[in-house]
C-alpha cells in the first residue's frame, strides 16, 4: 500500500502548490443576477415553512431547508442560499457558514447519482481502499470528482455506520452492504442501486431531481469555497 | 470587591469579571486571542488556560485540579486561587504557539502588523524558538472582503473577533467561518463585502495580521508611528482616538478605550475623516485687507492689529455692535479665550454658538438596537463641541445668540465688528450666509479653508485641524475630554489657541492645561476633565 | 452466561418488529403507560436508582443527568443523540431499524420523566433507511395518540420530530447537537452553562444516547433491582457490543457488562472467531476514540471501569474492530488521524492544529516518507493535544489523543521497523519535494 505513494504525493504537492497560490478572492462582486428568476419554487419554499412550527427560531430551519433544497435542486447555489437566506430571515453569511462545515452539502453541482466511500477503519481493514479504486477506474474519476456525463459524482466519507457489513458504499440513498472490489461493475451497471426498496415516510421525500440551475457568473469564487469534502487538499488521503 | 489570588498574590479586582480580565489589570501578560472584553466569550483559543485550586468532591480539600480552566470564561469569585506561573500552563501556552505557528507564512516582513501583532509578540515570550513541522503548510488565500478591507487567511489564529464583532457591535453579520476543521476560513458572501459603518473596527480587534485597512496598507511599518491621545472630531459622540503619526504626517486613526463615550470603536466616518487635515488647500498663514490690497502680517504683529481695528469700532459705534461665532469646532480653551478677548474689549459683544452641522439621522449600532442594547451610536450632528460651547456662552452671558439669530441681525446691519470662527472639514458657508459680510464693517474670520466670507473679511486667520490642536471637547452627552496635539501645523501657521492666546493678552506658550484652570474658575462645569482608564499593558 | 436473554434486542428478527402492531404484541409500550401513572420525579428516583450510565460514550448517569434540571423550569427539551459517527459503531442503528418503537417509548418515557414538551431525533443524514423506519413508527405512534396532544389520555403532551443531520462527527457532542439543531455550525459551546441549565434554544435540555433511552422502558417495567442485577455493580445493565473487521460474525450482540475482547470476538454467539487464514493483531475495542489494544491484551473487560487499566480512554460506545496481522499499523495510524483531521470542528487551536498536524504526519509514514523521530512528534502532539483535561471545548481531541498515542506506543516496534525498511533517503526526497 505504500509503494507509490511518493510519486502521487509529488505530483500532487505541485498540483495543490499551483492551485492555492497567492489567489486574491473578491467578494464585493455578486456572484449571482439580482434580475434572474427565483430557484426556489413556491413548492420547495412551502415545504420549508412547514417546518417552522417545529422549532423555536427560524434559523434552525436552516438544515431541513438545506436538505430539501439540495433534494430539489441536485445542490445548493449561491442563489439558493441568498434566497433560503430570505426565507428564513438570516443573513445568506449564515448560510454559508453552516453549509460549509457539513459534509453532506453541496454548493456545486453533483452527478446525479452520489457515491459515498466509507474510508474509515472497519471499511479499510475488510477492503475499503481496493474498492474505491475500482470506483475510480470504473468511472474514469477522482475523488470529489464527477463523471464527464453527470451520471456520478464520487466522494469518501468517514464510518457510515454500517460497520458490520464493511465494506459500505452509499449512493445517493442506499446503502450497499460488503462491496468487494470485483461487484463494482455489477453494482454500476444496476439501475436500481440508488433506490431505496422501504416504504418511504413523506417527510423529506426527494423530488424527482430537475435539472441543475444554470451556472453563475463568478466561477472563481465558485471555485474557491467548497463544502469540506470539496477541498482539493482532501484527495491526498 | 472580590479578592483573588493568582500566583500566590492576593489582588482585589472588580467584580463579574472574567479571571483573565482581573489578571490583565492586575499587570499579569496572560496571552489571550479570543477574549475581548467588549464581545461575547467564546473561549476556544485555549492560550489563556490556567490552573485552579478546586476543592475535591469526597473531602472538599482544596487541591489543584488536574484540569486547566479558561481564565477568560472563569468569571472572579472571592477566594478564588490560580496560577499561571506553573509548568503546566506554560507548556501549554508553548504548545498552542507552536500551532499557531504551523500553517503561518512567516511573511512579516512585509505584513502590515509587525511590530504590534500577537503573534509575533507571544511567539517571542511564549513560543518555541523553531518549529517541528516538517509537512506542506496550508495555503490560505487573500481575500478582498470589503471595499475598504483585506483579509491574508494565512495570517488569521481563528479566534472569531472580527465575526463577533460584524455580529454583536455592528449588527450586520457580513463575516462568517467557513468550513471546518484546520481548513476553516473567514469569509464573506460574495456580493454581501464586509461594509458597514464600524467596519474599521474588525481590522483593530484582529490581534494578528489577516484583517488589514486597506487604506494604511503598506504605508508606513507601526513602529515608526508615534500615537497621541486624542478625540475624533467627526460627530458628537467624540470617540476617543489615538492619532498614529510619524513625519508631521497623520497616517491612521484607532479608537482609544473610553467607557464613558465609545468603549472600544469607532466609526468609520471618523477613522478616515482625517484627511483633511493634509489638504493642500488649506490656509496657511494670517491675512491682513485693506481694500484690494491684502497682505500677510507677522504673527508678531497680529495682536496689535486686531486690538486696534476692534477697539476702534467698539469706541465709533459701541460695544453691542461686536460679536464672536464661537465654531463647534473650536476647543473649550480656544472658545473661552476668544470670548474673553472680545468681552474685555466689548463688554456687551454678542457671543454666537456657531453653525451646528447635521447630517442624516443618528445611527444606533448593533443595527436595530435599543437604548438598552444600543453599544455605538453615530450622532447625525456632525461637530465635536457643540456643548462645550454653549457651556461657555451660558458661563459668560450677557447677550448670546444662536447662529441663525445672528445671522438675521447681521443682514439688518446690528454688527459693524465680528470674528467668526469655522474649521469645518467640509465647505459650510451658504449664500446667504456669505452676504452678512457686506454689513459688517470689519469682519474677522478664521477658518482652515477659504469660504465665501473671506472676500468680505479685513482679517482672515488660518485654523488648524484639531490633530494639530490641543484642548478639550465636551461631546454631546456632556463628557469633557482632553485631546493632545499629534503632529505641528503647516509652515506659517500657528495653533488657533496660541494665537487666541496671544491676542487675548497672554505671553508665552499656549498649554490647554493652564486655560483650562483659568477657565475652571470661572466655568465650573470645566472643571471635569474624564480621564479614562488606561487599557491594562498586555491587554488588546 | 452463555446465553443472555436479550432485552433491549428481543425483537430482533421478529417479524414486522418495526411496526407498532407487533411492538405491543410483545409487551410494548405497557412500561409508558405505568410511568404515566407514576410522577415524573418517581420515574427520575427509579433510572437514578438503576445507574444508568449513559451509552452515548461518555457514561454519565442519565438519572442523575436528568436530576440537573433547574427546579423552576416551565420549558424543557429532550434531544436524541441519533448521529452515531463514531467509527466503527452501529449499535443504534440496529436499535432503530429492528425496534423503532422501543426507542419511541424509551424516549416519552424520559420526556415525561424530564417534563420536556419537545422531543428531537438528531439522526445522521446516512440513515436514510431508518430515518424513514423511525419516521414511520412516530406517525404511526402519533395516529395511535401516543404522541401528541394529551397522550395515553393524560395531560401531559408531547412532540416528537426527527431532525437529520448533514455529516459531521462533531455534531454527536451534545452541545454540537445543539447548535446544529438550532441551525448553526456544529461548535460545541463551552460549559458551563451546561445543556441541563441552558440548552437548545437556551432552554433546560437533556440530550440522550439511543441506546441509553432504549434502556428506559425496561427499567420502568421491570424496576431498578432487575435492572442492576445485570452486570457488574459499576456497570449495569444489558448492553449492545459491536464488533466488526475480519471476523466470521461481524454484528452487533447483547450481553450484560461481563464479557471480555476476546469473548466478544471468538464466542459462537457473538463474533464467531476470525475468517479462516486471519489472525487478530490488534482491537479497537471501544470505538475508534478509545485507543487500541493488542493481542495479548484481550482479556480486557468490556465495562465501564476496565478499559482505563490498559491505558484506554473508557468503554466508549463498546464497538470493536478487530485488525489482523495483513494490516500495516502505518495505515492504521493514518486512518485514524484522517479521522480526527476531517472532523475536528476548528474551534480550539490544540484540536484544529494538532489534528491536522497528525494527519499529515501519518499520511506521509503511511505513504512510505516517515521518519523515527515523526513518531515522537505524533506522541507529544497528541499529548499536547488531548491528555491533559480541559485544553479544549469537546472531547473530541481527547478522543484523537487516544489511539494514535496507544498505537505508537503499542505498536512502536512495528512502526519502526517499517519507516526503517523504507528505501534510504526516501523520507528526505519526499519532503524537499513538499517544501
Ligand atoms: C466528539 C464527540 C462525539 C460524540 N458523538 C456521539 C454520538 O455520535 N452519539 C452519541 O450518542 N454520543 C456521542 N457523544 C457523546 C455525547 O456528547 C453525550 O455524552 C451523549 O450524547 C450523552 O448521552 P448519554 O448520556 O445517553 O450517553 C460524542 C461526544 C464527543 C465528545
Ligand atoms: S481575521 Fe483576525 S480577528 Fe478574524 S478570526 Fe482571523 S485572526 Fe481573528
Ligand atoms: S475540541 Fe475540537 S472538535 Fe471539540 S470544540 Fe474544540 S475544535 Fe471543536
Ligand atoms: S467503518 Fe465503514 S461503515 Fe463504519
Ligand atoms: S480561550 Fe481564553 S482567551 Fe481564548
Amino acid at each position: 500500500m505504500a509503494q507509490p505513494a511518493g510519486e502521487r504525493l509529488l505530483k500532487l504537492s505541485r498540483s495543490v502548490k499551483r492551485a492555492m497560490s497567492w489567489q486574491t478572492i473578491n467578494r464585493n462582486l455578486p456572484v449571482m443576477d439580482p434580475k434572474a428568476p427565483p430557484v426556489l419554487t413556491e413548492a420547495v419554499r412551502e415545504k420549508i415553512r412547514g417546518f417552522f412550527p417545529r422549532y423555536e427560531t427560524k434559523r434552525a430551519v436552516l438544515l431541513p431547508a438545506l436538505h430539501i433544497v439540495q433534494d430539489a435542486l441536485g445542490h445548493i447555489s449561491w442563489k439558493a442560499m441568498a434566497e433560503i437566506a430570505a426565507l428564513l430571515e438570516i443573513q445568506p453569511s449564515d448560510v454559508i457558514d453552516t453549509i460549509s462545515f457539513y459534509t453532506h452539502f453541496w454548493t456545486h453541482s453533483k452527478g446525479k447519482k452520489v457515491i459515498v466511500a466509507c474510508r474509515s477503519v472497519s471499511c479499510e481493514v475488510m477492503g475499503g481502499v481496493a474498492v474505491l479504486e475500482e470506483l475510480k477506474k470504473r468511472l474514469g474519476i477522482d475523488e470529489h470528482e464527477t463523471t464527464a456525463d453527470g451520471a456520478y459524482s464520487l466522494v469518501t466519507e468517514e464510518c457510515l455506520a454500517g460497520c458490520d457489513h464493511a465494506p459500505c458504499v452509499i449512493i445517493n440513498e442506499k446503502l450497499h452492504k460488503r462491496v468487494r472490489a470485483e461487484d463494482v461493475v455489477k453494482l454500476l451497471a444496476d439501475h436500481a442501486n440508488a433506490r431505496l426498496e422501504i416504504p418511504r415516510s413523506d417527510l423529506f421525500d426527494a423530488p424527482a431531481k430537475t435539472a441543475a440551475d444554470p451556472a453563475s457568473q463568478n466561477s472563481q469564487a465558485e471555485d474557491l469555497v467548497g463544502t469540506t469534502s470539496d477541498v482539493r487538499e482532501m484527495r491526498e488521503s | 470587591m472580590p479578592k483573588i489570588t493568582i500566583d500566590n498574590k492576593e489582588i482585589e479586582c472588580r467584580a463579574g469579571v472574567p479571571v483573565l480580565q482581573a489578571a490583565l489589570e492586575a499587570g499579569w501578560d496572560v496571552p489571550h486571542y479570543c477574549y475581548h472584553p467588549g464581545l461575547s466569550i467564546v473561549a476556544s483559543c485555549r492560550l489563556c488556560l490556567m490552573e485552579m485550586m478546586m476543592p475535591n468532591p469526597k473531602t472538599q480539600e482544596l487541591s489543584w485540579s488536574p484540569k486547566l480552566v479558561p481564565s477568560c470564561q472563569t468569571p472572579v469569585k472571592d477566594g478564588l486561587i490560580c496560577r499561571f506561573g506553573s509548568d503546566t500552563v506554560k507548556h501549554n501556552q508553548r504548545v498552542c504557539m507552536e500551532f499557531f505557528l504551523l500553517n503561518h507564512p512567516l511573511d512579516c516582513p512585509v505584513c502590515d502588523q509587525a511590530g504590534e501583532c500577537y503573534l509575533q509578540d507571544y511567539s517571542y515570550k511564549f513560543g518555541n524558538p523553531t518549529s517541528r513541522m516538517v509537512d506542506q503548510k496550508l495555503k490560505n488565500p487573500k481575500k478582498d472582503i470589503g471595499p475598504r478591507t483585506l483579509l491574508y487567511q494565512d495570517r488569521c489564529v481563528m479566534c472569531s473577533r472580527c465575526v463577533r464583532v460584524t455580529d454583536e457591535v455592528s449588527g450586520t453579520f457580513e463575516l462568517g467561518i467557513v468550513n471546518r476543521g484546520s481548513r476553516c476560513e473567514i469569509d464573506a458572501f460574495p456580493g454581501k463585502p464586509l461594509d458597514n459603518p464600524l467596519q474599521g473596527n474588525v481590522v483593530d480587534v484582529c490581534p494578528v495580521g489577516a484583517m488589514l485597512d486597506k487604506d494604511f496598507l503598506f504605508k508606513r511599518r507601526v513602529w515608526e508611528l508615534r500615537s497621541t491621545s486624542s478625540v475624533c472630531p467627526k460627530c458628537a459622540t467624540g470617540c476617543a482616538i489615538h492619532v498614529d503619526h510619524a513625519d508631521n504626517k497623520v497616517y491612521r486613526l484607532k479608537p482609544r478605550f473610553n467607557p464613558k463615550v465609545n468603549t472600544w470603536w469607532m466609526c468609520d466616518e471618523g477613522r478616515f475623516g482625517f484627511k483633511y487635515v493634509h489638504d493642500k488647500k488649506r490656509i496657511v498663514k494670517p491675512i491682513v485687507r485693506r481694500g484690494m490690497d491684502h497682505e500677510s502680517p507677522d504673527w508678531a504683529d497680529v495682536p496689535d492689529i486686531v486690538r486696534f481695528r476692534f477697539s476702534e469700532l467698539v469706541k465709533r459705534d459701541g460695544a453691542a455692535k461686536v460679536a464672536a461665532v464661537l465654531s463647534p469646532f473650536l476647543s473649550c480653551e480656544e472658545a473661552w479665550l476668544l470670548c474673553k478677548f472680545i468681552r474685555s474689549l466689548a463688554p456687551t459683544a454678542a457671543l454666537v454658538t456657531g453653525l451646528i452641522p447635521y447630517s442624516g439621522e443618528d445611527r444606533k449600532f448593533p443595527i436595530g438596537s435599543n437604548n438598552g442594547t444600543t453599544k455605538f451610536t453615530i450622532l447625525k450632528e456632525k461637530c465635536p463641541n457643540r456643548r462645550g460651547i454653549e457651556t461657555i456662552l451660558k458661563a459668560f452671558g450677557g447677550t448670546t445668540l444662536t447662529f441663525d439669530e445672528f445671522c438675521k441681525k447681521a443682514t439688518t446691519g446690528e454688527f459693524s465688528a465680528a470674528w467668526i470662527t469655522g474649521g469645518y472639514p467640509e465647505p459650510w458657508v451658504e449664500k446667504e450666509t456669505a452676504k452678512i459680510a457686506e454689513k459688517i464693517e470689519f469682519l474677522v474670520v478664521q477658518d482652515i479653508f477659504e469660504n465665501e466670507l473671506c472676500t468680505g473679511a479685513g482679517m482672515i486667520f488660518p485654523s488648524c485641524g484639531w490633530a494639530e490642536r490641543e484642548g478639550s471637547f465636551m461631546n454631546a452627552a456632556g463628557v469633557l475630554q482632553s485631546f493632545e496635539r499629534a503632529i505641528a501645523p503647516p509652515d506659517g501657521a500657528k495653533q488657533d489657541g496660541q494665537y487666541l492666546y496671544d491676542i487675548a493678552g497672554y505671553s508665552g506658550l499656549y498649554r490647554a492645561t493652564r486655560i483650562r484652570e483659568l477657565m475652571s474658575a470661572e466655568v465650573p462645569a470645566m472643571k471635569e476633565l474624564y480621564v479614562p482608564p488606561e487599557m491594562p499593558a498586555h491587554a488588546h | 452466561m452463555a446465553n443472555f436473554e436479550p432485552i433491549l434486542l428481543r425483537n430482533r428478527g421478529v417479524t414486522g418488529s418495526t411496526s407498532l402492531k407487533v411492538y405491543e404484541s410483545r409487551g410494548g409500550y405497557r412500561a409508558v403507560r405505568k410511568a404515566l401513572k407514576m410522577t415524573p420525579d418517581e420515574v427520575v428516583e427509579e433510572v437514578k436508582k438503576a445507574n444508568l450510565r449513559g451509552r452515548g460514550g461518555a457514561g454519565f448517569p442519565a438519572g442523575m443527568k436528568w436530576s440537573f434540571l433547574p427546579k423552576d423550569r416551565t420549558r424543557t427539551l429532550l434531544c436524541v443523540n441519533a448521529d452515531e459517527s463514531e467509527p466503527p459503531t452501529f449499535c443504534n442503528r440496529v436499535l432503530m431499524e429492528t425496534d423503532p418503537h422501543q426507542l419511541i417509548e424509551g424516549t416519552i418515557i424520559a420526556a415525561y420523566a424530564t417534563k420536556s414538551q419537545i422531543a428531537y431525533i438528531y439522526m445522521r443524514v446516512e440513515f436514510h433507511e431508518q430515518f424513514h423506519i423511525v419516521q414511520r413508527a412516530i406517525d404511526e405512534a402519533y395516529a395511535a395518540g401516543y404522541l401528541g396532544t394529551k397522550i395515553f389520555g393524560t395531560d401531559y403532551s408531547l412532540e416528537c420530530y426527527v431532525h437529520r443531520g448533514a455529516g459531521a462527527y462533531v455534531c454527536g457532542e451534545e452541545t454540537g447537537l445543539i447548535e446544529s439543531l438550532e441551525g448553526k455550525r456544529g461548535w460545541p459551546r463551552i460549559k458551563p452553562p451546561f445543556p441541563a441549565v441552558e440548552g437548545l434554544f437556551r432552554r433546560p435540555t437533556v440530550v440522550n444516547n439511543v441506546e441509553t433511552l432504549s434502556c428506559v422502558p425496561h427499567i420502568i417495567e421491570r424496576g431498578a433491582a432487575w435492572f442492576t442485577g445485570i452486570g457488574p455493580p459499576h456497570s449495569t445493565g444489558p448492553k449492545l457490543f459491536c464488533i466488526s473487521g475480519p471476523v466470521k460474525k461481524p454484528g452487533c450482540y447483547e450481553s450484560p457488562m461481563t464479557i471480555s475482547v476476546r469473548d466478544l470476538l471468538e464466542r459462537e454467539d457473538m463474533g464467531g472467531g476470525m475468517l479462516p487464514g486471519k489472525r487478530a493483531k490488534a482491537v479497537l475495542p471501544g470505538g475508534a476514540s478509545m485507543g487500541i489494544i493488542s493481542a495479548n491484551e484481550f482479556d480486557m473487560k468490556m465495562d465501564f471501569e476496565d478499559p482505563r487499566k490498559f491505558g484506554l480512554l473508557g468503554l466508549g460506545t463498546a464497538a470493536a474492530v478487530v485488525i489482523d496481522d495483513s494490516i500495516d499499523m502505518r495505515v492504521v495510524l493514518r486512518n485514524m488521524a484522517r479521522f480526527y483531521g476531517t472532523e475536528s470542528c476548528g474551534q480550539c487551536t490544540q484540536c484544529r492544529e494538532g489534528t491536522a498536524w497528525m494527519h499529515k504526519m501519518a499520511t506521509r509514514i503511511a505513504m512510505g516518507a516517515g521518519r523515527v523521530e515523526d513518531l515522537d512528534v505524533m506522541l507529544q502532539t497528541a499529548r499536547n493535544m488531548g491528555m491533559m483535561p480541559g485544553l479544549s471545548i469537546c472531547g473530541l481531541p481527547d478522543g484523537a489523543t487516544y489511539p494514535i498515542e496507544t498505537i505508537i506506543k503499542k505498536f512502536r516496534g512495528e512502526l519502526e521497523s517499517a519507516i526503517r525498511a523504507q528505501p534510504a533517503g526516501r523520507a528526505k526526497r519526499v519532503l524537499s519535494v513538499l517544501n
